[in-house]
């Protein structure tokens, strides 16, 4: 810091910023750590030993990875749907109907957002073990849907609190009835909420370790759950190369789901 | 808060619907309650903790499922086997047995075709009612095991498994970090400050407790109550000095240099051992385990037929002798023996010489009493 | 418009029973069954339920589960503490110091690693701090003595803290920005020095803020299983792995394990209340 600064607020200035660009090197000292290593010749050493894109090359040859690449996306992408559909139901019924017991209707939906994903993956295995239900891919999907339709119908929520109402009810005095009203009215202005609330439920999904490995059944194997078996077993260094596709995937899809939203604004604003 | 909004909901509605909205959703959610048996619960007349099981694997018969340990199967052998016998094969790892028959017991049993557990938990399987009885008209090439796989106490004329390979379970050292020459166990306490944080052990509770009790003097299958806490006592003198319990974890870290010793199964060893002449394995005094994993076909096994198919491919003395090469495990089929490169033959790793196979003990069963005084005092040790 | 009434007294129940139906199946039922199983003390599969004795939770009381269950405790708070240290000046700068345009880009960049697999930071963090890993490396390189910080407690709470500070970030941002920046200014016409204006005036507005960030990184954390079963070792258990292992691990109970579950849950929702009753509404936005 410049010990000759003229005036404090200035000082104060220059502080912050670099304990901010501290931070943001801390964030992404790993991304970079992993990014480093997977063009890394040597797997183990931790100096640079020459460029190679051979982890890659093995990456795209790894039909294991693959393929739990593969049961991720099917999981993610059935509970998403699912969440989808019912998560902006629960959100807009939620706002047009009064009923007993809708306060606590309401804060269920924040609960799997608050208990830890081992009590709920527990739980999830005790009641599938009393209803003696076979544990497959379904059960996984199943499971997840919870915590999904948290993401979907709170960001729905959100937006419809935001809304005009007065929009669908006009529609509904033009003679539309209430599910066309829903459909040609509400949901196109829902819209980019259930696309950001999908997107958010997608990434937990595909990161999600506890909740799948409780609930899978033999032989299917998601990538969080194919992830860790490799770190417990050995490091292998096919896990660099993938780490960078994923981080480059999930950066574009929070990327678009912010432009999404930022064009909604925007329109909005008009 | 936003009674409002709700207010001008209601008007679009005939009124009293809400009302009686409100009690056929509590109706409702009470019979779903009620069919749940939750009330039942509640009131302690209680519901059962059925089985958890695994769905039925897409019954196509041409699918093997394994469960096996992390080195046992590579993709050269599953592609191999695929072109012999048209059979695909899909394989789950675990690294002990008691968490395989916990992942058993919590669903992932059902669409497993094919088990490896080890040699001393077979009896426990049984007991559990797991394991289908082999048929041994189905299975070629028996008589090519060595005989003491041919009457084990664990499982007796091969009723319910094969044996896929056994070793001796021994430290692993870095020459270049470790200079002494390493002769016992207690090597490990007697340098225990200069190890701090450069050994593991194996996260298995019956080979950590029992290399302890070994050293002691005991067996390791000890069942004495004082014995055994004797041997935790030992080693929560040396757990601060650990880096973890692994089994798998450690062959990188001692490559890289992050770990100079680790407690190691000698199939694990043998072939860090081709990869890195500075590494040195010992099987140090008293003496250490002498363990074999074996196959076994659970009772629910989808598909049998593939798990015969499998037993018999990997009995054939030649794919038997590739693998062990591959792999770098032992094979007990004694018919694939002399088809290893003859220094493979005489590796004093994989075929120990007699004066230290003397040493080794095999494990057995325990007693439930004495499983569950080494499981809480392993507990303690890992947390 | 004539409406059949039968569609109408239906429309809610389509709306809202679906997803009910859902989490009362997959999230309440089981939390009540976890309840009840934690009840019944050495509980095998095919077992009948029968809620009998506290066994289970006595067994919590054996000193080296109090133990554990103090350790997650103990790192929940260090974690807490460290991310509201180091978010704090982050999210400050962010929202009120740096350029108007750029805030909104600035904070989405400082989330974006958050939307990385868990797993995979952790495992980024082992390469990071092993002993022969990236830090040491640097560390030797510089002549610096060299750390050992793996398969302990310090690499998990930087691991815990590094997964959890953009939550922080997140609302301590959320809140500065909301700020009421006129009465910096007449604090700072009124002669307060910057310190004083900081504690007494920026501070007081943004609590609401700082109760939220707080309550959502220390459930978190509670909660947090990949951070200490990778880079913790032999001395760092946590309640969320002893839990994992009353099921999945070497000696399987799971009574001891539903009840710690269920410990875990009370817990945390008593968190929740005690911030919902003292704390301010805005706690309502998580």
């Amino acid at each position: 810091m410049p010990p000759t600064s003229p005036k404090l607020p200035k000082l104060q200035i220059s502080w912050q910023a670099w304990f901010t660009g501290l931070m943001f090197s801390f964030m992404y000292l790993p991304i970079l750590v992993l990014a480093f290593y997977s063009v890394n010749e040597s797997a183990v050493s931790a100096q640079w030993t020459g460029f190679s894109l051979k982890w890659y090359a093995r990456f795209f040859h790894d039909g294991r990875i693959q393929q739990a690449l593969l049961d991720s996306l099917k999981v993610a992408l059935g509970s998403v749907s699912i969440a989808a559909v019912f998560g902006t139901l629960m959100a807009v019924g939620l706002s047009r109907y009064r009923f007993l017991g809708r306060d606590l209707y309401q804060n269920a939906v924040y609960l799997p957002l608050i208990i830890p994903d081992i009590s709920i993956a527990v739980a999830t295995l005790v009641f599938l073990a009393a209803i003696s239900m076979p544990l497959s891919m379904g059960t996984i999907v199943a499971s997840h849907v919870v915590f999904c339709l948290s993401y979907v119908s709170l960001a729905v929520s959100t937006r419809i609190n935001s809304l005009d109402r007065h929009l669908e009810e006009a529609a509904q005095d033009l003679g539309a009835t209430p599910f066309q009203s829903f459909r040609l009215v509400l949901l196109p202005q829902l819209f980019p909420a259930i696309v950001s609330g999908c997107l958010l439920a997608f990434v937990c999904s595909m990161d999600d370790f506890l909740i799948a490995s409780f609930t899978a059944g033999g032989g299917i194997n998601t990538l969080p759950m194919e992830i860790y078996s490799r770190i417990r077993t050995n490091l292998t260094p096919d896990l660099n190369a993938l780490s960078v596709l994923l981080i480059l995937a999930s950066a574009f899809a929070v990327l678009l789901a912010e432009f999404i939203r930022y064009r909604s604004e925007q329109k909005r604003a008009i | 808060m936003d009674s409002q909004q709700f207010g001008s909901t209601d008007k679009g509605l005939p009124p009293g619907l809400t009302r009686r909205s409100r009690r056929r959703f509590l109706q409702q959610a009470g019979q779903v309650a009620l069919g749940l048996g939750l009330t039942q619960g509640l009131s302690s007349c209680g519901w059962r903790l059925g089985n958890v099981r695994s769905g039925p694997v897409k019954a196509s018969s041409d699918e093997l499922f394994l469960y096996t340990w992390a080195q046992y199967v590579d993709d050269d052998l599953l592609r191999d086997f695929q072109a012999k016998s048209g059979l695909k094969t899909i394989r789950e790892l675990f690294d002990s047995n008691e968490k395989m028959i916990a992942a058993l017991q919590a669903g992932k049993g059902d669409s497993f075709s094919l088990l490896y557990p080890s040699e001393y938990f077979i009896p426990k399987l049984v007991k559990a009612k797991l394991l289908a009885e082999l048929d041994h008209d189905r299975i070629n090439g028996l008589n090519n095991l060595m005989p003491q796989f041919r009457r084990s106490i664990a499982d007796a004329d091969n009723h319910y498994g094969i044996p896929f390979a056994w070793g001796t379970t021994g430290l692993i050292y870095n020459q270049e970090k470790v200079s002494d020459e390493i002769q016992d166990w207690d090597y490990l306490w007697k340098n225990k400050e200069k190890l701090l944080r450069k050994m593991s052990l194996l996260d298995d509770y019956r080979e950590v407790i029992g290399f302890c009790l070994k050293t002691l003097g005991y067996s390791i299958n000890e069942t004495q109550p004082d014995r055994i806490k004797e041997a935790y006592e030992k080693l929560s003198r040396l757990k601060p000095f650990i880096s973890s319990f692994t089994t798998d974890g450690w062959r990188t870290k001692l490559a890289a240099g992050d770990l100079w010793i680790a407690m190691a199964y000698s199939s694990d060893a043998i072939g860090l051992l081709k990869e890195n002449p500075k590494l040195r394995y010992i099987i140090p005094k008293p003496g250490g385990t002498r363990w074999s994993d074996w196959m076994v076909i659970p009772k629910s096994a989808p598909n049998p037929n593939a798990a015969y198919a499998w037993m018999n491919y990997l009995l054939n003395p030649e794919v038997a002798a590739n693998v062990s090469q591959r792999l770098a495990v032992t094979t007990p089929n004694a018919a694939a023996i002399p088809l290893l490169p003859s220094e493979l033959q005489t590796n004093a790793v994989s075929y120990p010489p007699p004066d230290i196979m003397a040493r080794c003990e095999s494990m057995t069963a325990l007693t439930p009493e004495a499983e569950k005084l080494y499981a809480k005092y392993w507990t303690q040790l890992t947390s | 418009m004539p409406r059949s009434s039968w569609t109408q007294r239906l429309e809610p129940y389509l709306m809202l029973a679906p997803a009910g139906v859902w989490l009362f199946l997959l999230l309440i039922l089981p939390t009540l069954m976890i309840f009840q199983i934690s009840l019944v003390p050495d509980i095998k599969p095919g077992d009948l339920v029968n809620p009998s004795s506290l066994g289970n939770y006595l067994e919590i009381f054996d000193p080296i589960v109090l133990w554990i269950v103090a350790r997650s405790i103990g790192l929940s708070i260090a974690t807490t503490v460290l991310c509201l240290l180091l978010g704090f000046p982050v999210a400050y700068w962010i929202a009120l110091l740096a350029p108007r345009r750029w805030q909104n880009l600035l904070l989405l960049a400082f989330v974006l690693p958050l939307w990385t697999s868990s797993l995979l930071r952790s495992y980024a963090w082992i390469s990071i701090l092993r002993p022969t890993g990236v830090l040491n490396t640097i560390l030797s390189f510089l002549h610096l003595p060299t750390l050992d910080l793996m398969n302990q407690l310090p690499a998990v709470l930087i691991g815990m803290t590094y997964s959890l500070l953009p939550y922080m970030v997140l609302i301590l941002y959320a809140s500065l920005e909301k700020l009421d920046r006129r009465l910096l200014e007449a604090a700072a016409d009124l002669g307060a020095k910057p310190l004083e204006a900081f504690l007494q005036v920026t501070v007081p507005q943004v609590l609401p803020g700082i109760a939220a960030g707080v309550l959502l990184v220390f459930i978190n954390a509670i909660g947090d299983f990949v951070n200490p079963e990778l880079l913790g070792g032999p001395s760092s258990m946590t309640a969320a792995r002893l839990v994992y292992s009353k099921f999945l691990g070497a000696s399987p109970d799971w009574g001891m394990g539903s009840a710690l579950s269920a410990l875990l849950i009370m817990f945390v929702t008593l968190s929740i209340v005690l911030l919902l009753k003292y704390g301010d509404k805005n706690a309502r936005t998580l």
